[in-house]
């Protein structure tokens, strides 16, 4: 992979330029006559496990819900695998690879935990009203795959067994690797997680890191949202602060631990 | 990918599945209900005829209010577009009645592709009220252009559909009109298992779900809300055809909203998160109106108008007090009380 420059996440001047992944130029955004993004650039590279970290309020959700598409922006460029993405809607976005897991996970609860990982699959699969509901040849075959590719990505994240289960009787751990699982059978170039390891314990905290750095191996990308320093610290391959909707420092999580502005107004000492 | 957690077992594609072998009563209920015209009487089958209809009303509204969670008070409006078109085309143009029942759905369903583009951009209690609202400008047109539909006395003369000589029609109908329920039942059944019933409960924010997750999930939530708003109509446009045919006399006050309302209380009371409470509630409903007209003149005297809406009333409430997921989820309900039983 091309070296980066930490500071600008911009790629050197001159000599091969690799094309980002996702191409953030200028991104502001408001509710209403509040600005809560200003000005924001951000380039991710394939591969990269990119932590957006900041106080409360700094617009790091904002930042996500911009780039699939939930909210538009007020001004700036969003480009994704070299097309305009910006003012799409959040389905088409979808359908370009881009997918997220939420905060507070949104699991369906009337579907039971295999169904939820199959509504992943919506994305890459086809079958209309009137097919599934004379289940035409096409549909029925499409039904099994989609079920057989959600069962094996709940075998492989160790939820074997709870495929029957209905998301209430699950534990917030499960809730998320489920929805972590939903998020992967879309088959996503780019995933977005916001603040996933929230309520986790330690060793929910440490098996999910270990499944974040198996993702950015395999060439997945992952831009997460994320309050948890030190784990952010350890996962992530950038670090980018906001801090009241301006980008103040981007960098290497070493660099970030000893800037002066992030340490000031995030980190504390 | 490795499996984080080392030692677990793994399940098969299959975990999941529904077990075919459950619908075997169903299977038999229906057999039942089909072969009434054996061990039935006239009157009963006629009756059995008219739930059948309100089932078919009732299924539509599951796809959309117990899936898709968007409230319409509209179906009764979608009902009488196919019980006029297709009465019309066969009176006024003398057409064949079969092609014109075709005719009605299709010209229906794109009726109410565009009044969905135009209300489902709405949420919530919202939707039920324009629904209504344009149920009530159905009623108003129909009765107001008296010269093409007949106005506040109807349109008579209605033909009946070819049937097989030998065979009463109303034993035709009754068994076209429950054929009809079980394929639709089916149809719905397929569809609430399937992709598209996963995106519109992904979407049903009356339980639980949300459009902002839907869309994420590259689910195209106006597409698929119409979708289900277009499938319901349809469903009651064959069936407000196929009334038209069976009475040979319609009139505008059989599409009102109070039958939009009454086949959601059917919804309600049967169960709106499964196509089975469409046919559990029209039957309990219309079988407590034909009691209590048999019942109420003698008991109570008087007309059972004012009983009927009162009982409709006192399940409403009943339901939405004591079993608010209605009565298909009774023996879930039974089941669940019996594990917590037996778990002490």
């Amino acid at each position: 992979m091309t070296a980066i420059d930490v500071r600008s996440g911009r790629l050197p001047v001159g000599g091969a330029q690799q094309v980002p992944l996702l191409d953030i130029r200028g991104l502001s955004a408001a509710y209403g006559e509040l600005l809560v993004l200003k000005d924001v650039d951000l380039r991710v590279n394939t591969g990269e496990l990119i932590c957006i970290i900041g106080p409360n309020g700094a617009g790091k959700t904002t930042l996500l819900k911009l780039v699939n598409g939930l909210l538009k922006p007020s001004g700036g460029e969003i480009w994704f695998q070299g097309e305009r993405i910006d003012g799409r809607p959040a389905y088409k976005v979808a359908r370009c690879g881009i997918t997220q897991m939420f905060q507070d996970i949104q699991l369906c609860p009337t579907l039971s935990v295999v169904e939820n990982v199959m509504t992943g699959c919506h994305v890459w699969t086809r079958s209309g009203f009137l097919a599934t509901g004379f289940q035409s040849r096409g549909a029925r075959v499409e039904e099994s795959v989609i079920r057989a590719v959600a069962v094996e990505q709940l075998n492989s994240l160790g939820l074997a067994g709870r495929a029957s289960a209905w998301p209430r009787q699950l534990s917030w751990g499960e809730q998320k690797l489920v929805g972590l699982a939903r998020a992967l059978v879309a088959r996503p170039s780019l995933v977005l997680l916001d603040e996933p390891y929230g309520g986790l314990v330690q060793d929910e905290i440490d098996r999910l890191s270990c499944l974040l750095r198996e993702l950015t191996v395999s060439g997945m990308t992952v831009l997460m949202v994320e309050h948890l320093t030190d784990v952010v610290m350890d996962v992530a391959s950038r670090v980018v602060v906001l801090h009241y909707g301006e980008k103040i420092a981007e960098g290497l999580p070493q660099e970030i631990r000893r800037d002066e502005r992030v340490v000031a107004s995030y980190l504390g000492e | 990918m490795m499996n984080p957690i080392a030692g677990t077992k793994t399940i098969s594609p299959v975990a999941g599945r529904p077990n075919a072998g459950r619908y075997i009563p169903y299977v038999v209920a229906a057999v039942v209900v089909l072969s009434a015209p054996v061990w039935a009487g006239a009157y009963l089958v006629s009756v059995l005829t008219i739930v059948g209809f309100h089932a078919v009303l009732a299924l539509g509204l599951v796809l959309l209010t117990g899936l898709a969670g968007q409230v319409s008070l509209g179906q009764a409006m979608f009902f009488g577009m196919g019980a006029y078109l297709s009465a019309l085309l066969t009176v006024r143009a003398g057409l064949p009645a079969w092609p014109c029942i075709l005719v009605a759905a299709v010209i229906t369903g794109v009726g109410a592709a565009l009044i969905g583009f135009a209300v489902l951009r709405l949420r919530g209690i919202i939707v039920a009220g324009v629904t209504l609202t344009v149920n009530l400008i159905f009623y108003y047109l129909v009765m107001s252009m008296g010269q093409v539909t007949g106005g506040a006395t109807g349109l008579t003369g209605i033909p009946r559909l070819p049937y097989p000589r030998g065979m009463p029609y109303s034993v035709f109908i009754f068994a076209f009109v429950w054929i009809g329920v079980v394929v639709l039942l089916v149809f719905s059944l397929n569809v609430a298992r399937s992709r598209s019933g996963r995106a519109l409960r992904v979407l049903n924010i009356l339980a639980g779900g949300g459009e902002d997750t839907a869309q994420v999930l590259g689910i195209n939530t106006m597409k698929y809300k119409v979708s289900a708003f277009v499938v319901a109509a349809i469903f009651a446009s064959i069936g407000g055809s196929v009334y038209a045919h069976y009475t040979g006399v319609i009139e505008p006050g059989s599409f009102h909203v109070q039958l939009s309302v009454l086949v959601a209380i059917m919804v309600i009371v049967g169960g709106v998160a499964t196509p089975w409470g469409a046919i559990v509630g029209a039957t309990l409903m219309i079988g407590i109106t034909e009691v209590l007209r048999a019942v109420a003149p003698i008991v109570l005297g008087g007309p059972t108008g004012a009983y009927e809406l009162v009982a409709y009333g006192a399940i409403l409430v009943a339901t939405l007090l004591f079993l608010p997921q209605g009565l298909c989820s009774l023996p879930e309900r039974v089941r669940r009380r019996r594990r917590a039983d037996d778990g002490h």
